[in-house]
């Protein structure tokens, strides 16, 4: 009894639940997000870690249902029972940074999401809908799943299109525009092979009033990401850039932008800019700003030449 | 449970002393006593019990008085004039008159419980009904949230360490008018401990506001698993697992560590005993590697009063590695310790509106319930099954998955022919009359949660499926008239563990208050609902060659009541005191109860 209301613990590890019918791409996802850590702890909840595939040369031991990971991530199965697997994960010391959990194909991300807000410790980062693109007409349409499809899409704080490469581009844009119609401030975004960066996906900050960092804070991206079919665009902002402004020119930039990042100053002082599922966060800080600031969008976001303009000029 | 029954405790009258011949075991009170202890190799004494009255549920003989058993099995049964013939062929028999003035009957199978009902009695019931405990107390029902408030506050006073976690179970407000328990409540009990009530249908906790700061609930959340007051704030109930896992963080307690340990084992089997029971399933455990080992040191030993099946949890592992886990245990095995089922979940409980429902789905409006394995996901591991020739035991509540169950089910034996896997469905609940048929056409067996008749009937009619049907639930006369292998069940620790009661729910069909749901053709008689929890539990275990009547050379495994059922009738059925059981031919008696 030794963690009762006496002391309240922080809520020190970030929750992502990766939701999506059997055969949406969970897998190969979390596959690829476990190979980018970043120096997180990320332990990921999976439902069968042989169908992961993972990298014989990243394993560093496995005990049971656990795998551990030469970047110290953890994977465990989740077995018939999340609810125990969860407390044990909760239980560990030390905790994890972030907890990644795979949904059951047929899960209500939102249960799963729940557990987030009766654990003191736990801090709900989003929710991750994976959406087949191949198999979307037959899953809206399914006699038994149909209503359990919406309900995953609809508590999506990211919608992630999955094999677009199986179907022609005109139905991903058809599916992405139907998504959108419904969804209008959930982001989207496409996906091949599981290949995203793990920006994209992590760092939802889905639970609204919590503007905690990560421990282990990811690192800014400052290339190019085409292979993934998304562009990203980094610069140096100098000067002061208000906090309103700068939201002002991020939103004009939806739906195309899905994070944004920045460490900057203005009249206020420094601050840390994160936006992420559709939302803004500004967090002071103490130290010198580097004036970094990246974007992370769909290939529609404007060239870098009209970004940098856009940009500049809020900085003057 | 509506059986009450005197509290008297003359646990061993004198004649118990001397018939040490018949093999007798006292569970408890013989190594205190000096009694001779009936060890596994030596010799059985063979004996003929005489009785009031037998119902063998062995057609060729339906009714008795006399029953012979050697080396742990029934070597014959007949009448007092059969007694001199049995000595000339298989004597010396020695006479015993214990239970005389009792009715045997074949040892009661419940086919589906869980071992989790042996671990609740560590923690304190407080349900509306009176339930009987595994030292025979019978623990009075609690009628309101004051009754329950005042009756843990008993409890928190008298406690060793009042600052420890207190959990209590089996609370269930749907019978309380008016309001709702809230975190004031279990406050009053005390504010200085974490106190948590779990509900009868194990899917709602209680909290008290020490849990609720320790959690540290947070208000922007809105999630529809925590119930709120007008005002937003949260009443300190929650929906789903998340009760239990908040308790269980907080508290830092695995309330559910000990599900397999000894002391969990010996309390299920004592609650089983006190009803009878002699065949008991635990549906389902994940069998983790090295369980096997600890529950059969438990399960064989003879004060152990009953055998134990072991439905594996088919999905704790992905289909090919959960077929060899299965194959693994086979070699477990022994008479009294069975993994010889695969348990799956398909879909939510009826009550909680997590069951899938066909159209027109639930009769206030919830949406339809939630499918617990993807129907793809389960034809994939009853396929794996089928094939490896495993029996599946797969839980459907509501009339859609009945439906993509038996779908499934058909896919796999189109795929893997099998003319005797007795698949069977769990609960059921809603099946009508076309799933039956199928059932049927399919091999599939049927074993029906009857209890809730009784305990949800009136919630069935009102809110979640309406008076029509509700009329349909649980269709025993239905199921049989369709010729689908029949048994009917407590879900234990659910409901209460009871057969008879069980038995009663199936043949009468009346809600908790009074209300009859269906009619005539829904019902079943005595003597098929005695069959149901005998027979035919057996052959949905598929052991009814071993167990489930009694006829010779079955296992001598037996229930000594204290009145024939089928004399005392539909009405009294549930009433009827349980003397003990035997295991194996030796005698286990209840407690609380007078040989
Ligand atoms: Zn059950």
């Amino acid at each position: 009894m030794n963690q009762t209301a006496s002391h309240r613990l922080a809520p020190n590890v970030s929750l992502t639940i990766i939701a999506g019918f059997l055969g949406s791409g969970k897998t190969s996802l979390l596959n690829h997000l476990l190979t980018q850590s970043g120096g997180r702890k990320i332990t990921a909840l999976v439902n069968d870690f042989g169908a992961l595939n993972i990298d014989s040369e990243l394993i560093e031991a496995q005990h049971g249902n656990q795998v551990s990971l030469t970047n110290g991530c953890i994977c465990c199965s989740i077995g018939d029972d999340l609810m125990r697997s969860l407390a044990d994960i909760m239980r560990q010391d030390p905790l994890p940074d972030h907890l990644i959990i795979e949904a059951s194909g047929v899960a209500d991300p939102t249960r799963i999401a729940a557990y987030a807000a009766v654990d003191p410790q736990l801090r709900l980062d989003g929710i991750v809908t994976l959406v087949d693109a191949a198999a979307h007409q037959l899953h809206a349409q399914d006699p038994y799943l149909a209503d359990n499809y919406h309900k995953q899409i609809e508590a999506g704080h990211m919608l992630l299109i999955s094999k677009p490469d199986l179907v022609e581009d005109s139905q991903v844009e058809h599916l992405e525009a139907k998504l959108r119609a419904s969804y209008p401030k959930t982001p989207q975004a496409r996906v091949r092979h599981g290949h995203l960066p793990i920006e994209v996906v992590l760092g939802l900050q889905a639970e609204t009033g919590e503007q905690t960092t990560p421990p282990h804070a990811p690192q800014i991206l400052s290339t190019q990401i085409e292979d993934h079919g998304l562009a990203s665009w980094s610069a140096h902002l100098h000067g002061g850039l208000s906090r309103e402004v700068l939201a002002e020119k991020i939103s004009s930039l939806t739906p195309h932008v899905l994070r944004a990042k920045g460490v900057l100053r203005d009249a206020q002082g420094a601050y840390a800019l994160h936006y992420a599922g559709g939302r803004i966060h500004f967090e002071d800080l103490d130290v010198q700003p580097s004036g970094h600031f990246v974007l992370i969008g769909k290939p529609e976001l404007p060239n870098a030449q009209a970004l940098s303009d856009l940009f500049q000029t809020a900085s003057a | 449970m509506a059986h009450i029954l005197a509290q008297s405790i003359i646990r061993h009258k004198p004649i118990l002393f001397l018939s040490k011949t018949c093999a007798l075991v006292l569970s408890h009170a013989e190594a205190m006593l000096g009694l001779g202890h009936f060890e596994k190799g030596e010799s059985f004494v063979s004996t003929i019990y005489q009785a009031k009255s037998i119902r063998t549920m062995d057609p060729h003989q339906p009714h008795a008085t006399h029953i012979a058993l050697k080396d742990r099995k029934i070597l014959a049964v007949g009448t007092a004039q059969d007694v001199a013939d049995w000595q000339a062929a298989w004597g010396p028999l020695e006479l015993n008159t214990d239970f005389a003035d009792r009715t045997l009957l074949p040892g009661f199978i419940e086919g589906h419980a869980h071992m989790m009902e042996g671990l609740l009695w560590d923690y304190h019931y407080v349900g509306y009904y009176d339930r009987e405990g595994p030292d025979g107390t019978i623990w009075p029902g609690l009628k309101s949230i004051d009754d329950v408030v005042a009756h843990l506050k008993q409890i928190q006073a008298t406690r060793n360490d009042p600052s420890e976690p207190l959990i209590a179970w089996g609370f269930d407000p749907i019978y309380f008018e008016g309001r709702r328990m809230t975190g004031a409540d279990l406050d009053a009990v005390s504010g200085e401990c974490p106190v948590a009530v779990l509900h009868a249908s194990l899917h709602i906790l209680n909290a008290n506001n020490f849990i609720m700061d320790a959690a540290d609930v947070k208000n922007a959340d809105n999630s529809e698993y925590i119930r709120r007051d007008d005002s937003g704030k949260p009443t300190g109930e929650f929906l789903g697992q998340l009760g239990m896992y908040m308790a269980m963080r907080t508290t830092n307690l695995d309330l559910l560590a000990a599900a397999s340990s000894p002391k969990t084992l010996q309390t299920f089997s004592q609650v089983a005993r006190q009803t009878g029971v002699t065949t008991c399933t635990d549906l389902a455990n994940p069998v983790p590697e090295g369980a096997e080992v600890a529950m059969r040191e438990t399960v064989e030993k003879d004060s152990f009063p009953m055998r134990l099946v072991v439905a594996f949890q088919g999905n704790s592992l992905p289909p090919e590695e959960s077929v060899a886990r299965m194959q693994a245990l086979q070699d477990k095995q022994s008479d009294k310790l069975r993994f010889s089922l695969v348990k799956f979940v398909a879909d939510g409980s009826i009550q909680g509106f997590s069951a899938r429902l066909k159209w027109p789905h639930y009769y206030n409006g919830a949406p339809n319930g939630l499918w617990y394995i993807e129907p793809d996901r389960l034809r994939e591991y009853l396929t794996a099954f089928t094939q490896a020739g495993f029996q599946c035991h797969v839980h459907t509540n509501g009339d859609e998955c009945t439906e993509v169950t038996l779908d499934a089910i058909e896919d796999a034996l189109r795929a893997h022919p099998w003319p005797d896997h007795r698949h069977t469905l769990q609960h059921c609940q809603m099946a009508s009359r076309a799933h039956f048929k199928r059932m049927k056409t399919l091999g599939v067996g049927v074993n029906l949660f009857s209890n809730h008749l009784y305990y949800w009937g009136d919630e069935h009619r009102a809110i979640t499926m309406g008076p029509e049907r509700a009329g349909r639930l649980d269709d025993a006369g239905g199921c049989l008239e369709e010729g689908v292998p029949l048994a009917i069940h407590s879900d234990a620790p659910v409901t209460a563990l009871a057969p008879l009661f069980t038995a009663w729910c199936a043949v009468n069909r009346v809600s908790s208050t009074g209300v009859a749901l269906g009619g005539e053709s829904e019902k079943i008689s005595v003597e098929q609902a005695l069959y149901a929890i005998t027979m035919g539990a057996a052959y949905s275990l598929k052991m009814d060659t071993e167990i489930g009547s009694l006829e010779v050379g079955k296992r001598a495994d037996i229930t000594i009541l204290a009145d024939d059922p089928i004399e005392v009738g539909a009405q009294g059925l549930k009433d009827i005191s349980v003397i003990g059981t035997m295991v194996d031919g030796l005698v286990h008696l209840n407690k609380g109860r007078d040989a």
